[in-house]
Parts: C-alpha cells; sequence; structure tokens
C-alpha cells in the first residue's frame, strides 16, 4: 500500500517536474504569459503619473492681501494643480495650445470685492436681509476650463470649490483627528463635515493599483502555462501516450495540476524576491504567510482553469488568446484594474462571482494593513475556488486524454 | 503583369480560406477587441458617482436640498437614503464607500446660522479616490451657502467652459479605446499571418516560386486588412448601439479607423516577421497596446500630462488617431495640431509602416 502511494506520488513529480522543464524550454510560452502582466503594470505606473494634478494657468491682476491670500491657497494645493503663473494673453495661449486644463483669474477687483462683503467675526450676527441685499460675494475666483470630459473637469471643479472655501472658512471638511480645533464661530458655511477615515492605513494609488499585478502574473503564467501544455499534449498525440501509461491517471492529472502550480510559483517567487529587495512591497511583520497563501491558492486556481482551457479548446493559437482574454477580464473584474468599491451596485455584485476579487483583497490585505481582517472569508472562497478548479480541469483533461 | 496578379488574388484566397477555417480565432481577436471596451468601461465607471449612504436624522427642507446639491456634485456620488444601522453595515460589507450623516436640528441650524458638525464616514481603500470623494464635500457647501445666501462668504468660484457639449468620460474613453481596438486586431491578424509563413516554413515555398516572394504575402495581408476593417466596423457598431455614441462627423470616423487598420497590418507585418511565432503574437501586441493606450491622450489630452509624455506620445499613431476620432465623433480637440495635421501625420505614419513592413519583410522572406 505504502510503496504504491510513492510510486504514485513518485509519478506525480516527475510530471510535474516534466511540465516545468518543457515550460522553461518554451520561451514564447514565457513571453506570451509573461508580457500582459508586465504591460498592465506599466500602464498602471503611467495612469498613476498622469491622474491627479491638472496643470492651471493662474492669473493675479490684484495685488493686494486678500489676493495673495487666494493665491497662496491655489498655489499651496500642490496635489490638485501644477500652477503656472502668467499673464491673461499668456493664459489664453496656454489653454489654446493645451498646455493648461484651465485659466484661474484672480480679477483686478478682487481686493474690493472682498472688502465689499463683512467677514464673520466671533459673536456677531449678520442679519440675513442686510446681506442679501449686499450681493456677496462679491469676489470671484474666474475659472475658464477645458472641459473635454466630465473626469478631469470634475476634478478640477471640485478643487476650485474647495480653494474657494478655504478662502472664509479653512475648516469645511476636517479630519477627525484636528476636530478639536474650534474655529466655529469664523467659518460662515455653518457646516463642518468631520471626515471618519474606516481604515488606519491610506494606501497610495501606485502601490494601490500596481501590486495586484502580482496576482495577474501568477494567473497568466499558471492559465497559460497549463493550458498551452495540454493543448500541445492533444495536439502533438502524446495525451494518448500518457492515456496509456502505467500510472493511474488521478496521479497523471495531479502531476499536470502540480506542474501548472510550479510554474507559476517559479516566476512568482523571484519576482517576489526582486520586489522585496527594493523595497516595492513590504508586508507587516507576520503577513509573509498569508502572502504565501493568497498566491498559492491563486496558483492551484490557475492550473485548474487552465487544464480546463487547455483540454476544452484545440490549437495552441486558440488557448493563448483565449487565456490571455480570460486573464484580463478576471483580473479587471477581480478589481487589478479599478476600486470595487467604487464601483456602480450592479457591477459590484457580479464582482462577487469573480474568485480572483478576493486573491486581489486578500493580497491588499496582507500587504497594505496592519491586521488581516476579511482574510479568513477572501481564502475560504479562494480556497473553494481551488478545490473546484482541480475537480473540474481534472476531469476535463481526463476526458480530453481518454478520448 | 497577369502571373503576378494571380500570385496576389493566390495569397487573398488563401487567407481568406485560412481564416474561415479558423474562426475561433477570428472570434477572439474580436473578443479581445471588445474586451478592450469594457475595460475601459469599468475603468471609467470608477470615481464617479461613488456609493454614499445618506442617514438624514434631520428630515427638514435644508436638509433635503444639501442632499440634492451633494447628488448635484460634479457627478461625485451615487447617493441613497439609509439609517445608521445598515449605513454602517454597508460601509463595513463595502457596499458603500462613504456614510454621510445628517444630524437631527441641521435645518434649525442653518436657518439660525449657528454651526453644525456633519460626521462623513470614509473607506479610504486609496489616496486619490479618497481624496475625489472627501473634495466632492467643500462643492455642496459652496453652492448651499450660495443657495441659501448665507452671511459672512466674500469669495465663490465663477465657471466658464470652453466646451459647450462636455462629453462623459465612459463614451470619452470607448472612442479611444477604437484606435486600439484597431491595433489590437489588425495587428494580431496581419503578424499571425505572417509568421504563420513561418513557422509552417512554406516561406521556402514563396522563395522559390517565379512571383516576387512579397506578392502573395500582400494578397494575404489584403483579406487579413479585410477582415480587421469588418472587426472594427462590428466594434464601432456596438459603440454607437450599446454606447450610445454616435459620430458627428461619420466620414472623419471612418478614415481614422481605416487609416488604423492601415498602419497596425503594416505594423503587425513587422512584428510577425521578427517574432516568426504564432504562439506570444497575441500577448505580446495585447500587452504593448495597454501602455501605448495611456500614453497617447485617450484619458485626458496628452498635452495636460507635461512634456515628456506629450513627446513621447507623438511617437505613437494612436496619439494622432485618438485626435481625429475624438474630434469626428464628440466634435472635441484633444490635440493643440489641427485635425488636418492630425489626418497628415497619419496618413505618414501608413506610409511609413507601409515602407517598414515591406523592408521588414524583404529583409526576412527574400535575404
Amino acid at each position: 500500500m505504502i510503496s504504491h502511494a510513492a510510486a504514485a506520488v513518485r509519478s506525480v513529480w516527475t510530471l510535474a517536474v516534466h511540465d516545468v522543464t518543457l515550460w522553461r524550454r518554451s520561451p514564447s510560452t514565457i513571453a506570451a504569459a509573461i508580457v500582459p502582466p508586465l504591460s498592465m503594470a506599466l500602464l498602471l505606473y503611467v495612469l498613476t503619473l498622469t491622474i491627479g494634478r491638472q496643470p492651471i494657468a493662474l492669473v493675479v491682476e490684484s495685488h493686494g492681501r486678500y489676493a495673495s491670500r487666494m493665491e497662496g491657497i491655489l498655489r499651496a494645493e500642490t496635489n490638485m494643480y501644477a500652477v503656472v503663473n502668467t499673464d491673461r494673453p499668456g493664459a489664453r495661449r496656454l489653454l489654446d495650445s493645451q498646455q493648461a486644463a484651465a485659466m484661474i483669474l484672480i480679477p483686478r477687483d478682487f481686493d474690493h470685492a472682498v472688502d465689499r462683503c463683512p467677514a464673520l467675526k466671533p459673536a456677531e450676527a449678520i442679519h440675513d436681509e442686510t446681506y442679501r441685499a449686499s450681493g456677496c460675494p462679491a469676489a470671484k475666483v474666474e475659472v475658464t476650463l477645458n472641459n473635454i470630459d466630465h473626469d478631469f473637469a470634475d476634478d478640477i471643479r471640485r478643487a476650485v470649490a474647495e480653494s474657494a472655501s478655504q478662502f472664509d472658512a479653512p475648516d469645511v471638511v476636517t479630519p477627525v483627528s484636528e476636530g478639536e480645533l474650534d474655529m466655529s464661530e469664523l467659518n460662515p458655511y455653518r457646516v463642518n463635515v468631520m471626515t471618519y477615515e474606516l481604515r488606519s492605513t491610506t494606501v497610495d494609488y501606485l502601490h494601490y493599483s500596481v501590486i495586484p499585478c502580482l496576482v495577474l502574473l501568477i494567473l497568466s503564467v499558471g492559465v497559460m502555462g497549463t493550458a498551452l501544455l495540454c493543448a500541445r499534449d492533444v495536439e502533438r498525440g502524446t495525451a494518448r501516450h500518457l492515456a496509456l501509461a502505467p500510472v493511474p491517471p488521478m496521479a497523471l492529472m495531479a502531476g499536470r495540476l502540480l506542474g501548472g502550480t510550479l510554474v507559476s510559483l517559479v516566476v512568482i517567487v523571484p519576482t517576489l524576491a526582486i520586489a522585496t529587495w527594493t523595497g516595492i512591497i513590504a508586508p507587516p511583520a507576520g503577513h509573509w504567510p498569508a502572502l504565501g497563501l493568497v498566491f498559492l491558492a491563486t496558483a492551484v486556481c490557475a492550473a485548474g482553469l487552465g487544464a480546463a482551457l487547455g483540454a476544452t479548446l484545440r490549437g495552441t493559437r486558440a488557448v493563448s488568446m483565449a487565456a490571455s482574454a480570460i486573464c484580463t477580464y478576471l483580473f479587471f473584474l477581480g478589481g487589478g484594474f479599478t476600486t470595487i468599491q467604487f464601483l456602480p451596485t450592479w457591477l459590484r455584485r457580479i464582482t462577487t462571482l469573480v474568485p480572483t476579487r478576493y486573491a486581489i483583497d486578500g493580497l491588499r490585505q496582507s500587504l497594505f494593513y496592519p491586521d488581516l481582517h476579511g482574510f479568513g472569508a477572501d481564502m475560504r472562497v479562494l480556497l473553494g475556488t481551488a478545490a473546484i478548479a482541480i475537480i473540474a480541469g481534472g476531469a476535463t483533461v481526463r476526458r480530453a486524454w481518454s478520448h | 503583369m497577369r502571373p503576378t496578379l494571380a500570385a496576389f488574388r493566390g495569397g487573398f484566397r488563401a487567407e481568406v480560406q485560412q481564416l474561415r477555417r479558423s474562426r475561433l480565432l477570428l472570434g477572439l481577436t474580436i473578443v479581445q477587441a471588445v474586451t478592450f471596451l469594457v475595460l475601459v468601461s469599468i475603468f471609467g465607471l470608477t470615481g464617479s458617482y461613488v456609493p454614499t449612504a445618506v442617514v438624514d436624522q434631520d428630515g427638514g427642507q435644508l436638509a433635503h436640498r444639501w442632499v440634492t446639491l451633494m447628488q448635484a456634485a460634479h457627478h461625485t456620488y451615487g447617493l441613497r437614503y439609509m439609517d445608521a444601522q445598515h449605513a454602517q453595515q454597508a460601509l463595513r460589507r463595502g457596499d458603500v464607500a462613504a456614510v454621510l450623516t445628517i444630524p437631527p436640528g441641521f435645518s434649525r441650524s442653518i436657518a439660525e446660522h449657528r454651526m453644525i458638525r456633519i460626521p462623513f464616514r470614509v473607506d479610504n481603500v486609496n489616496a486619490d479616490l479618497t481624496d475625489d470623494v472627501e473634495r466632492g464635500i467643500p462643492s455642496v457647501a459652496v453652492n448651499f451657502a450660495r443657495e441659501n445666501r448665507l452671511p459672512g462668504i466674500r469669495v465663490a468660484p465663477a465657471e466658464a467652459d470652453l466646451v459647450r457639449h462636455e462629453a462623459d468620460f465612459v463614451p470619452y474613453l470607448v472612442v479611444s479605446a477604437l484606435a486600439l481596438d484597431a491595433f489590437v486586431v489588425a495587428g494580431i491578424l496581419a503578424a499571425t499571418s505572417v509568421a504563420r509563413e513561418f513557422e509552417a516554413r512554406t516561406v521556402t515555398n514563396l522563395k522559390l516560386s517565379p512571383i516576387h516572394p512579397l506578392v502573395p504575402l500582400a494578397g494575404r495581408l489584403l483579406a487579413t486588412g479585410a477582415a480587421s476593417t469588418a472587426a472594427i466596423a462590428m466594434t464601432t457598431l456596438v459603440v454607437v448601439a450599446g454606447y450610445q455614441v454616435v459620430p458627428a462627423h461619420p466620414l472623419e470616423t471612418a478614415a481614422a479607423l481605416l487609416l488604423c487598420v492601415i498602419i497596425f497590418s503594416c505594423i503587425g507585418v513587422g512584428v510577425g516577421a521578427l517574432v516568426r511565432r504564432t504562439l506570444p503574437l497575441t500577448a505580446l501586441i495585447f500587452g504593448l497596446a495597454l501602455p501605448l493606450y495611456i500614453d497617447s491622450g485617450s484619458l485626458e489630452p496628452a498635452r495636460f500630462d507635461g512634456n515628456l509624455i506629450w513627446g513621447i506620445a507623438h511617437t505613437s499613431p494612436i496619439y494622432y488617431a485618438v485626435g481625429i476620432l475624438q474630434y469626428a465623433v464628440h466634435g472635441l480637440r484633444v490635440t493643440p495640431e489641427t485635425v488636418t495635421l492630425d489626418f497628415a501625420a497619419l496618413v505618414g505614419w501608413a506610409l511609413l509602416a507601409a515602407c517598414g513592413a515591406w523592408l521588414g519583410l524583404r529583409r526576412a522572406v527574400v535575404a
């Protein structure tokens, strides 16, 4: 009994090692699997560079203290604007040549207009009717916006509104940690929105979006590697030899799936080592086992899916294309290219059926946050999917070999 | 002349037969093209209409106005009313990204010009989107103050827009994606056609034929070009029918897409002759398409991203194609260059790509 088991384990291992060797000797397969995740990482990196700060031409025509203060507020918002100071014709030229997305003008009469409107003073109530008749607020921050699409135009609108509100009230929105400062008497907006952030860490967009490419890498290598090995066996007729081999079919299938999993790990382990060494990833202490589990479970899922795909489709070209499309869908529906929490409800419901969502969630949780909140649930789904993928993949391969 | 034409026709027919035999491959190529549309649409949906719960514990008229203004705040929030308990649960589950609680006495406080604090809980999943959510609030406050003539406010923004019809983000993105679709479909089909000749070693037969070996290959490329044009036409129909994006200038749209098919078929030929294997081509072309998409002014005018990125964008034909397509579909100018200049650049690219493909093939096949 023990010798039978040992022989089966040996067969499984031999086939797995054979598959890894075959994969290693096929540079085109390696390229096909590695190029899309690398490009995706590059894309996301470029994306983080291009979003956020918009070029603004700032024209300050008034030279009083209020204009200087307004200019200071605008210039201080370095997260939102890349400000270029210029005059009106210069700003027009920048707008026309698209070197500026908007022109912000602090007009000549700005200080005079500010002076015309009474500021709120502590313990002084300004009678509403007096104010209504005063024509205040009279001072305008004039924005000329190249509003090509909603996305960046809205970014600028939000930013300008925030800057304008800061002139009269720096505390319209305050983090709850700063809520001890009571400037309420001087806030003419009469509202103070206290923001409580749910998580202890706010991850920067670069890491948040680029790191999940590791999941895409495992997925791409695992699915494509296993699928192409299966497709080649059918294409070259070696599947028949395998079916006739004096080895239990279960051992053969296990070997193929183990091979697919090992192929993913062969790629991900050095990638992780480089990422850790260069400081791209730095998981909190004690999170390495969790991280390892995410990668292992994803690799098993990928191998199972790849086996099913390779045994179902005919031809390596079709397998390669299908694998590439499937991995892309799994990646971006799993939240790799987007932020699931910010998607519309109907789409978020769809993503709950996508196993990569749990892999990406688990990866982010184990890498970015001090606790592993929700990690157990993510892993239950992912491991359950891995088990289903193994059974489905194994059954499909067995059927393909026996035909 | 007649044998040359016969060889050209033969190449064309052979490729048509090949495409008819590999319908799955053709279908998957179109799937890849549609994948791009879906991908950019999902990206476009992120960052606007953030699911936000409102807990209105005041119930007054002013509270209702605050919520209405929040709904109108630059496409920032997708609001839904909830009670406090459900809102907290939804936030923890990730069903909403933020919860704004309008406390009791809100309307009265505002009416009496007294200060009121509004708790706003945000799921700060990442810095960029958290900033967007939090930055929406001052807009609401500014508009609320303006509407209710709250005293003490001295400065207000005044906006003038350069574009009369502002495009929604997703329709903007899908139009740019059409240029990339042309790259994916035409590139993959042309590259596969050429690489197959090397992989199957039929290139030797071509060399020994009495006709110039590139003639039948040109026939094949005409067939892949026709198939690509049909696939892009289908994708454009998806954009028109599915996204309700109707081109303002249909002829310019068609001309730009046709030029894209020509250019990317030629680039595909070059890639196919270089790689000579069919297997990695899809991944390679799909992989190349993603960074090209971003660095071609597809999300916003490339000029806004600074001189370096703008300069790099000029090295890609997609930059000019996006410039023409955005004008032809939405009537928008997204490049500082004129549309005529963009067309001229694209024609130049087509000639350059054709010469490059010819030379690359000649070197690979004849030499």
